[in-house]
């Protein structure tokens, strides 16, 4: 291989279009004699539908098709749950009878432009029967709670406990248990681009077309074609550019909404959320409690941990449990915890259904550990730093198998926060620290550390079905070497911001020979040229762990190909060629080679001078499956998820004492995710995915009240981070590569979403110390910081003062 | 009050073109330059004047196209992305963005070159503060802003004379 191309932090191909706004997303596409559809939706949280009346709707000039949920439940089927619930409860694309969240879509209507579409809603009347909301999922699990599906007598879709080890044992025997309740808030990761969809219906084969920013094609196609009553042959569904998407942009009923419009009106339907849509009815992440018990010896050594976790599902049919699974999975994040406990509820409310959203439950069973620690650390009069040290997994231990069953493939997770404090300069802040606090100057400092795991094998859910009906972590790809030489790749991942186009270039380069520039990545997605599977898709931090496995297993079938059509043609054995310069070279003669350009056109134009029994052509498919992935155990243990990158996250807050802000001053992270293949994304992803947990922390939450009504649903009140509010993220870097892993890399895309909230509750805590708070719940807001001190008006100073390293 | 469907005609400059077009009252700015002009580099992401996305140059001056409606806009001159990039190549402030690699997905991008505009006219070395204020009104939900700032600090330095410390 003359050179490595992975590795370097090539600019991005893409950036190249997207600076000049010349991206095609789903928004810009159109078709002839598309119509624009609008969604009628819930205003209450819970309530019976008693009847809809379209007539006037259906009447308005302009409007071609309004589609209710009765029509839905006779021109489709119900949309097929990943978990199945214990009775069955058909769920459409559209509310039949009963609504249960504010938001939830009743009624669709196709017109001419979006805004005939929108008129047409308001002459739709619904008539509702109001019903009593649960917006509490402790209350939705007491007995006598309001139902959302009385067939299932409960609105608890899952409740179990796993015990790993002698947890009682340990709690008897420990110098002492920690015991705290905390609570996290529903949030967002709400790319700026929003859901949309566009359907188009040919009545001469019974087929659908879909285009859609959807990052998990693989699974949506599954769904569409299961609903819909077609073959899965007749559907074709495509990804443009994604604006965004961190685990949000899914919802096949609104595919199969524009799909029955389009239907029903005889041309292509296309639908674009607006941003209430998006904040009210798309995906939350789950809010929760959490109880922890964190068994210790005198010298802080943990013991076990036992956690009981409530995930608020909101109505999700489609994917509950998935919160609770990969809490499991990193409960004991980078800690060596011999025994632990693990009981779970997932409860339905009358909510915006939770999904996936950047960590998925990792931000808050990192949030609950690390915010543990912190605690305990002060508990012991231990620094926060030393307690971890003492507790990390070390180097010498990888790989490491936690008590459920997950795997720790690399890394140094002390060797990164003692890299994190001396970058950061952390003993010379605490002396700063004290000095302030002299002043009257609230000042924090907050440590989280992190394990970021990547891929996801969906044999976990076996866990909950107790039996497997979908298993594994994979990826397809294509590596195509056209008839002149050039590159053309496609992968069953469609990027939503991850440069895909760039680093898969910078793969097939290192393997065949080439330079990124003339290896084309297809953008998005297409199911009919693309290779995919029903795993195919956007999510789960993949890329390191399947999908790059699926590249270089192409390229290298082409890369063999290569040479042995070079070999025949200079009478050579194969393994006597290497590539490089675009073509085939013999090693140690250097002017004996073939161009690529020259057996291109040997494989596909001049076929009869190929080696007999080989095809034509240089194109070639692979479709990768991660050998980590395996069924769960008898023991209930399973790896969840695959590999694990760690990062170390140092803050500086400074809290006003009197308006309660937040400000950061200083933000470093230590990051280690494996060998990077393009440091410019990596680093990207590290920031973006930092503010992601900043925002969390400080500023976002879907508020309910208790009718059930979301009082932030616009950006106005569900406040996102600016370039204002953040400061610089600092980032330093380790390269420990999996071994577990074709090229070595872990996954970065979650990244600082996951400790980001604990770091930041960590050092505003320690800024109030003083004050004697104790943080558990989030954003941390000016008022709840205000209302935290309140009782303490006055100076600090009047306080006692506060060792450093509490 | 003028009928939301009732059509007026309006006359404006867009990227340096006069257009004469027959609009709906109610359409926006945002979605006459998308829908009825083909320019869909100016991106919608909320419609409610929060974001930013649809950030274009009325007259020379930053403004949201998703709050304004087209038929108020008759003898006015707009500036979108398509307008602020060179026939071939790349304009330098758009160059320092792929440079600092200063977008992910690039929704907001188009935006943030149109308020960067408006800033870098009016001021030709910000600093990193002057930067993030000016910024403060556009959305990223990718970068954390990191390297936006850093694109734009690179733009300034690129243009002799106007380099200046960062804050």
């Amino acid at each position: 291989m003359s050179q490595s191309w992975v590795g370097t932090s090539l600019p991005l191909k893409e950036n190249v279009r997207l600076v000049a706004g010349r991206g095609r997303f789903i928004d810009d596409l159109g078709r002839p004699g598309m119509l624009h559809a609008a969604m009628l939706r819930s205003p209450h949280a819970h309530a019976r539908i008693l009847c809809i009346d379209i007539e006037r709707a259906a009447a308005l000039p302009g409007v071609t098709a309004v589609l209710t949920g009765a029509d839905a439940a006779r021109l489709s089927g119900p949309i097929r749950p990943l978990i199945p619930t214990t009775a069955a409860v058909p769920d459409y694309c559209l509310a039949v009878d009963r609504v249960r969240y504010v938001g939830e879509p009743v009624a669709a209507v196709a017109a001419v432009d979006r805004a005939v579409a929108e008129d047409a809603l308001e002459l739709i009347r619904v008539e509702y029967d109001p019903l009593p909301a649960v917006v509490d999922p402790e209350e939705a699990l007491k007995p006598g709670a309001p139902l959302l599906y009385p067939e299932l007598g409960t609105n608890v879709v899952w409740h179990d406990t796993l015990s790993y080890g002698d947890v009682d044992g340990a709690m008897a025997r420990a110098h002492g248990v920690l015991r705290e309740r905390f609570t996290i808030q529903r949030y967002a990761s709400t790319p700026l681009e929003t859901f949309g969809a566009m359907a188009a219906y040919d009545p001469g084969t019974d087929a659908f077309e879909f285009w859609t920013n959807d990052q998990r094609p693989g699974l949506t196609i599954s769904i569409l074609a299961a609903s819909l009553g077609v073959p899965q042959s007749r559907i074709r569904l495509s990804c443009p550019d994604i604006g965004g998407a961190f685990g949000n942009k899914r919802r096949p009923a609104y595919l199969l909404i524009c799909a029955l419009l389009a239907r029903m009106s005889g041309r292509p339907v296309k639908w674009i959320e607006d941003r209430i849509e998006n904040l009210t009815a798309l995906m939350h992440a789950c809010n929760g409690v959490m109880d922890v018990e964190l068994a210790y010896g005198a010298d802080g050594t943990l013991l076990a941990l036992s956690v009981r976790d409530i995930s608020d599902e909101g109505k999700n049919l489609l994917t509950p449990t998935q919160h609770n699974l990969i809490k499991l999975g990193n409960i004991a994040n980078g800690y060596r915890i011999p025994a632990i406990r693990y009981e779970a509820w997932s409860v339905l409310t009358t909510k915006c259904p939770s999904g996936a959203n950047r960590g998925i439950g990792k931000p808050f069973m990192c949030f609950a550990v690390e915010r543990s620690m912190a605690m305990l650390a002060r508990k012991l009069g231990l620094d926060p730093a030393e307690l971890r040290l003492r507790n990390y997994v070390t180097a010498a231990e990888m790989p490491y198998t936690t008590p459920p069953g997950a795997q720790y493939d690399s890394g140094d997770y002390p060797a990164t926060l003692r890299l994190a404090l001396e970058r950061f300069g952390y003993a010379g802040w605490r002396v700063e620290q004290s000095r302030a606090r002299q002043e009257g100057r609230l000042l924090g400092i907050g440590i989280a550390t992190s394990i970021e795991p990547a891929g996801t094998n969906l044999a976990s859910y076996e866990l909950i079905t107790g039996r497997r009906t979908v298993s594994g972590s994979a990826e397809a790809a294509m590596v195509r070497m056209e008839p002149d030489g050039n590159v053309r790749v496609a992968i069953g991942d469609p990027a939503s911001g991850q440069g895909y186009e760039t680093v898969i270039a910078q793969i097939v380069a290192d393997e065949l020979g080439l330079t990124p520039e003339a290896v084309a990545v297809a953008r998005g997605f297409d199911s009919a040229t693309t290779p995919w599977l029903y795993l195919s898709g956007n999510y789960s931090n993949k890329f390191s762990v399947t999908d790059v496995g699926a590249i270089v297993g192409a390229a290298r079938r082409v890369a063999d190909k290569l040479r042995r059509l070079a070999a025949h043609r200079l009478e050579i054995d194969p393994a006597d060629l290497e590539l490089r310069g675009g073509a085939a070279v013999v090693r140690g003669a250097p002017d004996r080679l073939v161009t690529f350009a020259e057996l291109a056109r040997t494989a596909y134009a001049d076929v009869l001078g190929l080696p007999s029994g080989e095809e034509p052509g240089l194109e070639a498919r692979h479709a990768y499956q991660n050998p980590l992935a395996a069924p769960v155990d008898a023991d209930r243990r399973v790896r969840s998820q695959l590999v694990f990158s760690n990062a170390a996250h140092c803050c500086l807050v400074e809290v006003h004492p009197r308006t309660g802000v937040v400000t950061i001053l200083k933000y470093l992270v230590v990051h280690d995710c494996g060998r990077e293949l393009n440091p410019l994304i990596v680093e990207g992803m590290v920031h973006g995915s930092t503010v992601h947990g900043i925002g969390a922390a400080l500023l976002e939450e879907f508020r309910y009240d208790e009718q059930g009504q979301l009082l932030t649903s616009t950006f106005m009140d569900y406040l996102k981070p600016t370039a204002t509010d953040m400061p610089t993220i600092e980032v330093e870097r380790l390269e420990h590569p999996s071994p577990f892993t074709p090229l070595g890399a872990k996954g970065v895309g979650e990244g600082g979403a996951i400790p980001g909230p604990a770091a930041v509750a960590n050092a505003v805590e320690d800024a109030l110390a003083p004050f004697g708070v104790t943080i558990r719940e989030l954003p941390i807001t000016p008022e709840r910081v205000w209302r935290w001190i309140a009782p303490d008006q006055g100076s600090p100073k009047r306080r006692p003062a506060v060792a450093p390293g509490s | 009050m003028i009928p939301p469907a009732e059509r007026l005609t309006v006359r404006l400059t867009v990227n340096g073109r006069v257009v004469e077009r027959e609009i709906a009252a109610r359409r926006s700015l945002a979605d006459f330059l998308r829908e009825d002009l083909g320019l869909t580099g100016t991106h919608v992401g909320c419609e409610h004047g929060v974001c930013g996305a649809c950030t274009v140059l009325l007259d020379g001056r930053s403004a949201r196209s998703c709050l304004l409606f087209a038929v108020q806009l008759d003898g006015a001159t707009v500036t979108t992305i398509e307008g602020l990039t060179p026939r071939d190549g790349l304009s330098p402030l758009q160059q320092a963005f792929c440079d600092m690699h200063a977008m992910q997905c690039g929704f907001c991008t188009p935006g943030m070159i149109v308020a960067t505009t408006e800033l870098l006219e009016n001021n030709p070395a910000p600093s990193e503060g002057e930067i993030r204020e000016a910024l403060g009104g556009n959305l990223c939900m990718c970068t954390g802003y990191v390297n936006i700032v850093r694109a734009v600090v690179q733009a300034t330095a690129a243009s002799p004379g106007t380099a200046r410390e960062m804050s």
